[in-house]
């Protein structure tokens, strides 16, 4: 670095001192916590070495709230980035009314996701709720949305992709509006339909945008905690149980935080080799695309 | 004021040396353009001496002090961008008070000098306002301001004139003419532009691949150019360039492809000798007897008539300053005389006296 | 195929979508419109079938849940420990993203991805250790334990969006400054910070944002004396149903301030979001 700019290495000491006392040093402690077995409460805490990673891979309810985890990320995504990104194409072809549309169409995302999930509860509440009011109306008898173990993933997919369709359809419509005009409208002239333009020209010219919103959005389903909370609580019974809501019964309610940190750990491993494999993927894709 | 001293100045990005050991002496006072093509060193050059960039190797010293490894505030060098660099949320005045007030010259002194500066560059109404309400040449002339107010010991110019349109280079070419004259403080200027060079410099350096080429007055490099790469980059439209060697009455010239040049002198190399002939396009003349040649293009400019010219299938340009009646595809002879023929080696492309 | 007929079909094309669209907008927007409906309805309004669209509508409840309800002071919470976030992330974040803009970029990239890597971490890993070393501080239900819990999710990505806003402004700019006598400091100070106003503005509504929607940290972190607003929502109205209109409109006056922002943000929204965008 440049003599004269070298102070600004100083610069950074706030920000990464902050960062360390409390992002590093919080995440060691809880690699530190979860070779304990420690009941936060109780004054003993055992050294257990890898024993709570064993507990937790050998018991049911890991594997089972990993498969719903994944059931819904991959559920909600697909439907977020298929719905998101129709969504874009239209706001692309309609030009003057799109800013009406898309700031109509955000709306849910930006709402706390909390009172978002309200909104959703009050819509599949039983009985009274909006869409069950609507369907007795008629006389049909609806499904219980939040009290049916299917139904209920069904409801949780649901809300997951009416707070994040919005992003998803943002992203893509800005990479869209990005693009080179003259190449779809030459595409067009060349008597391209519609479909032959969407495949071999945006597609291919969306994909670093693609591959952002999904690796963002799986990173971030598995961060999902709020609207499951609100609406399912994880239930019935562990249905719609993630591990990120298993993580919180385990350290917040049971208060075993050595075997929450373990959880922990294996989550965050998880999405590392998850997202480390996708971007891989879609790399490869999107290189052999380029020849 | 003072003079500035280069020596053996090196300059690697990590393992790339993009200068290799420049010397450069420059009086006090004197007016220095360093110009080359793009990427030959010139604006890390500059940059060095500034301090924006460490010197690897050498030293540079203003007046008789060392300052190759000062921060740049404490070299009293001011220094005018390419992009001006004006501070967009100051007034022209703010702007050209800048270096003063980091300097804690106190505020009535800062006045009038920025009053004094801004009346020599005729900014006197343009005080108050901001960068973004300026015309291209007043922000180039608030840029000037700030570098002169504080009266420092040299001023370096980026390319200063390269964001600018034609007529108003011709103008601003000029007035920094004027302004060295009447502060004479030690100028170091860097441009790509051979004419700017040639108009505003008291000594020109040429550069090439982080190498100096030459080093000398405008008239210098134009009459005695070192080697063919200065006497291709220096006078437009460039010098003509034909290999060949010399006859055995060292008075002619022979081209690898059989033309005859004669130019009615001995002329320094020696007979038989291997050479590439230079000739500027504005020392060719016309003569009946001369060496035959087929005028391919005539563009006439006004001024002047620029001719392309094949001879034996080398291309030639040619430069009159009369109107000729000449056409496309016919003949004529030409002449040039032997103090205006410029030899070099082939192989070392040094100038051979 | 002439191009009239094209273009007629162009045109018909369109307008299918501008229909398509307006459906589903309205259909998207529903949980929210009934949301609003409920807040503004008495309970024998409320609970109807089929639902009652036409009605008396009444602020009561939006007047009910604000000041008898203790909401006044979970938005002093919300409010306070938004703005110390803030007011901890920004100064913090400006002056590393500033100095990550001006570094060699081959220094910069590997500070990047940390930073992005950093984005990543499962909240839940963090929730824990700052759960066990508050309760050991008898720092649970203080403001300061929040702020730094947010502040540590929060600074990666202001980082990251400020970094791209100092990028802008042009090196020249610093150097300037330098031969004008300005040590880093004060060329930060005063040459380049008040250039990026605009840019530490967007950060910090986002990061305001951020702070006042988080609700796990909130929820762990907090006790009766810090509780945000929207651990208070979720608390009040998910269960009681009779509560339905009270907590609606509580839901509603959560949400107005933060559409308010969004509004004023529209333009950087984009930017905001996919800051962290490995490559556009």
């Amino acid at each position: 670095m440049v003599r004269w700019q070298r102070g600004l290495w100083l610069f950074f000491l706030p920000s990464f001192g902050l960062l360390a006392v409390v992002l590093l040093w919080p995440l060691g402690y809880a690699i530190y916590l979860s070779f304990f077995d420690y009941y936060l409460g109780s004054d003993v805490r055992s050294f257990v070495g890898l024993g709570n990673y064993a507990d937790l891979l050998t018991e049911g309810r890991l594997w089972n709230s990993m498969w719903t985890t994944i059931l819904i990320a991959f559920g909600s995504v697909a439907l977020e980035f298929i719905v998101g990104f129709a969504l874009a194409l239209a706001l692309y072809r309609l030009h003057q009314s799109a800013k009406v549309f898309s700031v109509l169409l955000f709306l849910p995302h930006i709402v706390t996701p909390v009172v978002a999930a309200l909104f959703l509860k009050w819509m599949l509440a039983s009985n009274w709720g909006f869409i069950d009011a609507t369907l007795l109306t008629f006389d049909i008898v609806p499904p219980d949305w939040l009290g049916d173990p299917i139904w209920a993933k069904i409801s949780v997919i649901l809300a997951d992709a009416w707070v994040f369709t919005p992003l998803v359809m943002m992203v893509l419509y800005a990479a869209l509006q990005g693009l080179d005009t003259s190449v779809v409208e030459a595409a067009q002239i060349d008597g391209a339909n519609n479909w032959r333009v969407l495949r071999h020209i945006i597609v291919p010219a969306l994909i670093p945008a693609i591959i952002f919103t999904i690796s963002v959005r799986l990173m971030d389903v598995f961060r999902f905690f709020d609207i499951i909370y609100v609406l399912t609580g994880g239930g019935p019974g562990t249905a719609t149980e993630t591990i990120t809501i298993y993580t919180y019964q385990l350290g917040f309610r049971m208060l075993e935080v050595g075997k929450a940190s373990a959880l922990g750990v294996i989550t965050l491993i998880v999405v590392a080799s998850l997202l480390l494999t996708i971007n891989r993927v879609l790399n490869s894709i999107y290189r052999g695309g380029d020849q | 004021m003072a003079s500035l001293t280069i020596q053996h100045a090196t300059k690697s990005f990590g393992g790339l040396e993009v200068l290799h050991g420049v010397d450069i002496q420059i009086a006090d006072g004197e007016f220095v353009v360093l110009v080359g093509p793009s990427g030959c060193g010139k604006s890390t050059l500059l940059r060095l001496i500034a301090g924006l960039e460490d010197i690897t190797q050498g030293e540079i010293l203003i007046g008789d002090r060392e300052v190759s490894h000062l921060h740049p505030k404490d070299r009293d060098i001011a220094m005018v961008f390419q992009s001006y660099a004006l501070y967009p949320h100051m007034t022209v005045e703010e702007n050209m008070g800048f270096s003063l007030r980091m300097r804690d010259v106190n505020l009535s002194e800062r006045k009038d000098k920025v009053r004094a500066s801004a009346e020599i560059l005729g900014l006197t109404n343009l005080l108050g306002r901001y960068p973004r309400q300026l015309s291209g040449g007043q922000r180039q002339r608030v840029a000037m301001g700030r570098a002169i107010v504080r009266d420092p010991k040299v001023f370096l110019f980026d390319e200063p004139l390269s964001n600018l349109d034609a007529k108003l280079r011709v103008q601003m070419r000029s007035e920094i003419r004027e302004l060295h004259k009447k502060l004479g403080t030690t100028i170091v200027y860097v441009t790509h532009d051979q004419i700017e060079a040639m108009t505003m410099a008291d000594t020109i350096v040429v550069m090439r691949d982080g190498y100096v080429e030459q080093i000398g007055s405008p008239l210098d490099l134009y009459d005695r150019p070192a080697n063919i790469f200065v006497g291709s980059f220096i006078g437009s439209p460039a010098m003509n360039m034909l290999e060949g060697r010399i006859g055995g009455d060292r008075q002619s010239f022979v081209s690898n492809r059989g033309t005859q040049i004669a130019f009615g002198a001995p002329v320094s190399p020696e007979a038989d000798r291997k050479v590439i002939l230079g000739i500027r396009p504005e020392d060719i003349g016309v003569s009946e007897t001369g060496t035959p040649a087929m005028v391919r293009q005539v563009e006439p400019t006004g001024a002047d008539l620029h001719v392309n010219l094949d001879l034996d299938g080398d291309g030639f340009t040619a430069l009159f300053h009369e109107r000729l009646p000449l056409e496309e595809g016919q003949n004529m002879g030409l002449k040039v005389l032997a103090d205006q023929a410029h030899f070099f080696d082939p192989d070392s492309g040094k100038r051979i006296e | 195929m002439s191009v009239a007929s094209i273009q007629r079909k162009r045109r018909r094309e369109t307008y299918l979508v501008f229909i398509a669209l307006c459906a589903f907008t309205f259909v998207n927007l529903m949980p929210l419109i009934w949301a609003v409906l409920t807040s503004l309805k008495d309970p024998k309004d409320a609970f109807t079938i089929p639902p009652t669209i036409i009605f008396e509508p009444t602020l009561k409840y939006h007047w009910e849940v604000w000041f008898e309800n203790d909401f006044v002071r979970y938005l002093k919470n919300s409010l306070i420990i938004s703005a110390g976030t803030v007011c901890i992330s920004i100064p913090a974040g400006s002056l590393a993203a500033y100095a990550l803009s001006r570094i060699p970029r081959r220094n910069a990239g590997p500070i990047l991805s940390a930073l992005f890597t950093i984005r990543m971490f499962p909240h839940m890993l963090l929730a824990i250790p700052f759960f066990v070393m508050g309760t050991f501080l008898d720092l649970i239900d203080s403001y300061l334990l929040l702020i730094l819990a947010l502040v540590a999710i929060n600074q990666p990505f202001t980082i990251w969006l400020m970094h791209g806003f100092f990028l802008e402004i042009p090196r020249d700019l610093d150097e300037a400054a330098a031969i004008d006598g300005c040590s880093s400091w004060q060329a930060f100070r005063i040459v380049i910070l008040p250039l990026a106003r605009p840019g530490m503005t967007v950060a910090a509504l986002f990061s305001l944002l951020l702070s006042y929607n988080e609700f796990l940290f909130a929820l762990v972190l907090t006790g009766t004396n810090t509780k945000t607003l929207p651990v208070a929502i979720a608390s009040f109205g998910g269960e009681d149903i009779t509560a339905w209109s009270l907590s609606a409109a509580g839901a509603i006056g959560i949400m107005l301030p933060i559409v308010l922002v969004m509004l004023a943000l529209q333009r950087h929204l984009v930017r905001g979001l996919t800051a962290g965008a490995v490559k556009g």
